[in-house]
């Protein structure tokens, strides 16, 4: 797949927040990468590391601070309408309506993505189908299991059938039997050439999906490349040591850089470590 | 825009709105229930409410002349306008018989009567001389108003214990008296003190009590017309004309219509319901649609969908505005039956009331068309108040105010006397509410038809601007991405003043703005008394002064020194290219014939100027107040002061937000704002646009105090020119023509300023910003790339 051209392209893309008690806050610093088409691209990092804000800015919801992104060959900032015809985007954020039934939610969506009636019918009936959804179609959105809510999630990413899918962190909240239906829909979409960004914090998700990974942290980039590269470049066993030696690197040198703050000892690495793998 | 989008999202709300059901009992069930429950609740009150029977006792009832006033225990019904009254009074006497019928409590205060009666008759006769006093208009009548108010303390007291609402004291022989009178007129008589009572009857009431009032009331109007009569049996007896009393006798005639009537009531209702109605039914579905929407989580689902932000606050507005509409509409439909329903009841029952009908089809179409704009501006205000809230339950917070404002323009707008001026009519809320009443009134169409087109005009316009408003929340990312996050005022204050900026912030902009006004209304008051209050003219400039510098240079200094690491930048304080300072001269000479015509020519639309501001004026032309003070007081204090404020503190903070225009529009509202009288605020405002591209081109506050001061300074000096100068120089002759109040610029002289001013105006309002203020906040965009190619050194 490496001789097609990359479906989304991101480079040195900035965010800068201002917060009142933190001041102007960098949640994402020249972030660059590169996904293609057929290929789940993984970013991996702990909660509030920028994973959202960066695809947030890839939705066009968010616009850059500084930087350029491009999907499908559309600048995010500036042609954000037609990225956002072929992106299909799901996160926590993205509920669902709780007035609507699973049928008429993603009806709606179809329509606005501007589906001729004919051929969105169709492509419901066909969704419905696959996703097995077709014993709660009716249901309101209030009455809906998580799960239920989930495939409809799903099922409204997907109803314009889009090259480009983003998913952030999907399977948050959810419990282990609809966090495997979610993984296995997600490997299924690859098969199909889609291209995918996928945003997690749970490393099992990342080995049995992705393709490639970025891992972020403190809106920067550690490193990214395919899964047994990174592992061998970085001379460690697995991809979770790997995480955790990058993040422990990493905040050492910014504490270093830091003047007030005193620096972590280097003996403490490994209760570090087991201390952080606790709070993942 | 795509309305495909608009009507996808627009029937997507409305079906979401509909199938959830506080929503369908707002708007439609609560109507069409509360109005009819609550006049059947009325209806009951009315039937279980008797209204209590209220006690006179009259002292020597058997001394009152014929005709008779009282019979077995009730005034006569054919003293009373309505007979029925005539049950609502008991009437105790002291005559024998009765006097043996009395309880125990009322026989014990007629005993109390009995040894007052003295002092009462001194009352009487007292109360008799300050009367007498007050019609010969005779100065000495403190004195015995005085020794009147003593008197009636001390009985007073005693009153408000008595078993008894009202007391009538009949004079001894009082019958014997008036019937002498009669004989003595009936002789020929006509002047002397015989024709004149001894002494007259005694009607004792209180009227803090509101039984007492009520009694006295009725009694008065009893006893009148039991007067009258007496008065027609003197007239008969003395051979004279029944005409007498009464010589010229005008005919009234009431030609009110009973429909016109009801249109008087419906007047004040319906604009009055429409208004609350109208942000009550907006508010509710607003909040919902924005802040619950951000609160579910679906609001990001919309936001990557491929609706533009445009198209999905539009969508949501139309929602809003057709739910506002259909409240408010429902609303009045329902009062108008019931009240029309209950009115018919009512009538059946005998009471003379006349049939309320309903508003004609005409006015009917008209509260229809006026609900169009008034829903949308409230629909569009609440939209934007919802896209701000965090939460439903932080949206909720903002209904009141919204509504009290609401309140407020609509109670101005029922008062009675406030009627649609061109002024008035493009007013928010006012314009519309006015309108309708004049209408409901019946007023005639042709006369409205320049007002009725202003009102939707300039509703329209109010609405499109609150939708703006909207659709400019839901595309700022802090506004749509709020966090949740916990307030600390310590750290904020802390942050506040230690961690300063080097310009105000666009909140502590706006604060100053606020805190300008507070100065100016908590100080308003004692200004005016001051002024009005004034001995002589230099006193008045002098308060100007004062007014000036306390209550907008102090919080516009204040804040830059205590929140701003760069007061001098904040304020603008330093140099700028002397190209600005040229303009900042010259403008103002162009602009002031221009200004003055305006004003002139928009001279009908405007209210009287108050009296306070009259005086000020009449200071400044004043030719008794030195030159000086009078620059001082008009050109150069305004000039520093009002700069410092609106082109230093605020416009600094304002323009913040690398949105230059939006906040030269801004300052400049505000700065007319605190003109506070119609004229200077629209005059202000136009000029505060001029004075903010200048601040904002050059970067320094000194063009704009120049301007401001050469301004000023040439109306001081128009106004105190001397009146005949412009017939002796026949220089001026092309400039000016007329004198004095009559002085007007000639055509010729305004179209040359006109055609200096256009590209001069243009040249300030589409050049760049000075760099200073770039460089330091990168806008986000490209967009002010090709500023920059032509940017201004400092």
């Amino acid at each position: 797949m490496d001789e097609q051209a990359p479906m989304i392209r991101v480079e040195r893309l900035s965010k800068q927040f201002h917060d009142l008690r933190r001041g102007p806050v960098t949640a994402l610093g020249e972030a660059s990468f590169h996904v293609r088409p057929g290929e789940i691209f993984g970013l991996l990092g702990p909660n509030g590391a920028g994973k959202t804000t960066c695809l947030r800015i890839l939705s066009t919801v968010l616009r850059p601070t500084s930087g350029r992104a491009t999907v499908a060959g559309y600048d995010v900032a500036t042609q954000a309408g037609e990225v956002r015809r072929r992106i299909g985007f799901m996160s926590g954020n993205t509920g669902i309506y709780d007035r609507m039934t699973a049928w008429e939610l993603v009806e709606y969506y179809g329509r606005l993505y501007g589906i001729p009636e004919e051929p969105l019918r169709e492509r419901l009936e066909n969704i419905f189908r696959t996703l097995q959804m077709n014993e709660f179609r009716d249901m309101l959105g209030s009455k809906m299991s998580t799960g239920m809510k989930q495939k409809v999630s799903i099922a409204r990413t997907i109803v314009h059938d889009p090259p480009v899918l983003i998913f952030d962190e999907p399977t948050s909240g959810l419990d282990i039997l609809v966090a495997r239906a979610v993984l296995e829909t997600v490997d299924a979409l690859r098969d199909q050439g889609k291209c995918i960004i996928f945003s997690t914090h749970i490393m099992r998700e990342v080995e049995k999906l992705c393709d490639r990974i970025a891992i972020i942290h403190r809106g920067e980039i550690l490193a990214q490349g395919g899964l047994a590269e990174l592992v061998d470049r970085h001379a460690q066993p697995d991809i979770e040591e790997l995480f955790f030696e990058l993040i422990r690197r990493h905040d050492a040198s910014s504490d270093a850089a830091a003047t007030d703050s005193p620096p972590v000892p280097a003996a403490d690495h490994s209760s570090r470590t087991t201390a952080a793998r606790h709070t993942l | 825009m795509n309305w495909r989008n608009v009507k996808l999202i627009f029937l997507r709300e409305v079906r979401d709105q509909l199938r959830d059901r506080r929503t369908l009992f707002m708007v439609a069930v609560l109507p069409l229930i509360l109005y009819p429950v609550m006049g059947i609740g009325m209806l009951n009150m009315t039937v279980t409410f008797t209204e209590q029977t209220r006690t006179v006792l009259v002292v020597n009832a058997g001394d009152l002349p014929q005709p008779p006033l009282i019979a077995s225990g009730r005034i006569l019904e054919r003293h009373f306008s309505s007979p029925a009254d005539s049950e609502k009074i008991r009437v105790l006497t002291d005559a024998p018989e009765d006097e043996a019928a009395l309880s125990p409590a009322d026989a014990r205060f007629l005993k109390e009567v009995r040894a007052r009666l003295p002092r009462l008759e001194q009352l009487a006769a007292l109360a008799d001389e300050v009367r007498a006093a007050e019609s010969a208009s005779a100065p000495a009548t403190a004195e015995l108003k005085e020794r009147l108010t003593s008197q009636q303390e001390e009985l007073s007291g005693w009153f408000e214990q008595a078993p008894v609402q009202v007391l009538l004291i009949v004079p001894k022989n009082l019958r014997a008296d008036v019937e002498a009178i009669h004989g003595r007129l009936a002789a020929g008589a006509r002047d002397g003190e015989a024709l004149e009572l001894p002494s007259h009857p005694i009607l004792l009431h209180n009227s803090a009590d509101e039984k007492s009032a009520i009694a006295f009331r009725r009694v008065r109007q009893a006893v009148d017309a039991w007067e009258r009569e007496v008065l027609r049996e003197r007239l008969k007896l003395a051979g004279l004309p029944l005409s007498l009393p009464s010589p010229v006798q005008p005919v009234a005639i009431d030609l009110a219509r009973t429909e016109k009537i009801a249109a008087n009531i419906w007047s004040k209702l319906f604009p009055a319901l429409l208004v609350i109605m109208s942000v009550t039914g907006a508010f509710y579905p607003a909040i919902d649609l924005g802040a619950g929407e951000k609160e579910r989580g679906t609001m990001e689902t919309l936001l990557i969908s491929p609706a533009t932000r445009h198209e999905i606050v539009t969508g949501k507005f139309l929602t809003v505005m057709l739910f506002s509409f259909s409240t408010a509409l429902l609303n009045l439909a329902s009062m108008g039956f019931t009240g029309q329903h209950m009115v018919a009841l009512r009538a059946g029952t005998g009471a003379a009331l006349g049939g309320m009908t309903l508003p004609t089809l005409t006015a009917v179409m008209w509260i229809i068309l006026l609900a169009v704009p008034l829903a949308a501006l409230f629909s569009a205000l609440s939209l934007a108040f919802a896209m701000f809230a965090r939460s439903t339950k932080e949206g909720q917070y903002y209904l009141t105010p919204l509504l009290m404002v609401a309140i407020g323009l609509m109670m101005f707008s029922m008062n009675p006397s406030v009627e649609l001026t061109p002024f008035y009519s493009v007013m928010p809320v006012v314009g519309p509410a006015l309108l309708l009443k004049a209408l409901l009134l019946g007023t005639n169409l042709g006369s409205l038809a320049f007002s009725a087109v202003a009102v939707i005009a300039s509703s329209l316009c109010y609405s499109v601007l609150a939708l703006w408003w909207a659709i400019d929340q839901f595309q700022r990312e802090d506004i749509l991405f709020r966090e949740a996050e916990r307030f600390d005022m310590r750290l904020w204050l802390r942050h506040l003043l230690r961690e300063k900026e080097a310009i105000p912030s666009f909140s502590e902009a706006a604060f100053c703005f606020v805190l300008i006004l507070l100065l100016q209304f908590l100080s308003f008051n004692t200004m005016r008394d001051q002024f009005l209050a004034a001995q002589h003219d230099g006193r008045v400039l002098q308060l100007q002064m004062i007014y000036l510098l306390t209550t907008v240079a102090t919080p516009a200094l204040m804040m830059a020194v205590l929140l701003t690491r760069d007061p001098l930048r904040t304020l603008k304080l330093r140099g700028c290219h002397p190209k600005w300072l040229l303009a900042g001269l010259v403008l103002p000479l162009i602009l002031q014939p221009l200004a003055i015509e305006l004003l002139h020519q928009m001279r009908w639309f405007f209210p009287e100027l108050p009296a306070g501001v009259e005086q000020t004026l009449k200071a400044m032309t004043n030719p008794g107040v030195p030159l000086w003070l009078a620059l001082l007081a008009f050109a150069v204090a305004p000039a520093i002061c009002e700069e410092l404020a609106f082109r230093g503190f605020i416009l600094s903070g304002l323009q913040r937000t690398q949105r230059y225009r939006l906040a030269a529009v801004m300052s400049s509202v505000a700065f007319g704002i605190v003109h506070m009288i119609p004229q200077q605020v629209f005059n202000a405002t136009l000029l505060g646009l001029v004075l903010a591209a200048l601040a904002l081109r050059s970067g320094s506050l000194y063009p704009g105090v120049l301007f401001h001061l050469v301004f000023n300074g040439t109306q001081v000096l128009m106004a105190r020119m001397p009146r005949d100068m412009t017939a002796e120089s026949g220089l001026l002759d092309w400039v000016i023509r007329g004198t004095g109040e009559q002085m007007r610029f000639t055509p010729a002289c305004l179209a040359v300023c006109a055609v200096l001013a256009v590209p001069l105006l243009m040249w300030l309002a589409f050049g760049p910003v000075a760099r200073g203020w770039r460089d330091n906040y990168p806008a986000e965009s490209g967009a002010s790339a090709g500023e920059e190619a032509t940017a201004v050194g400092a």
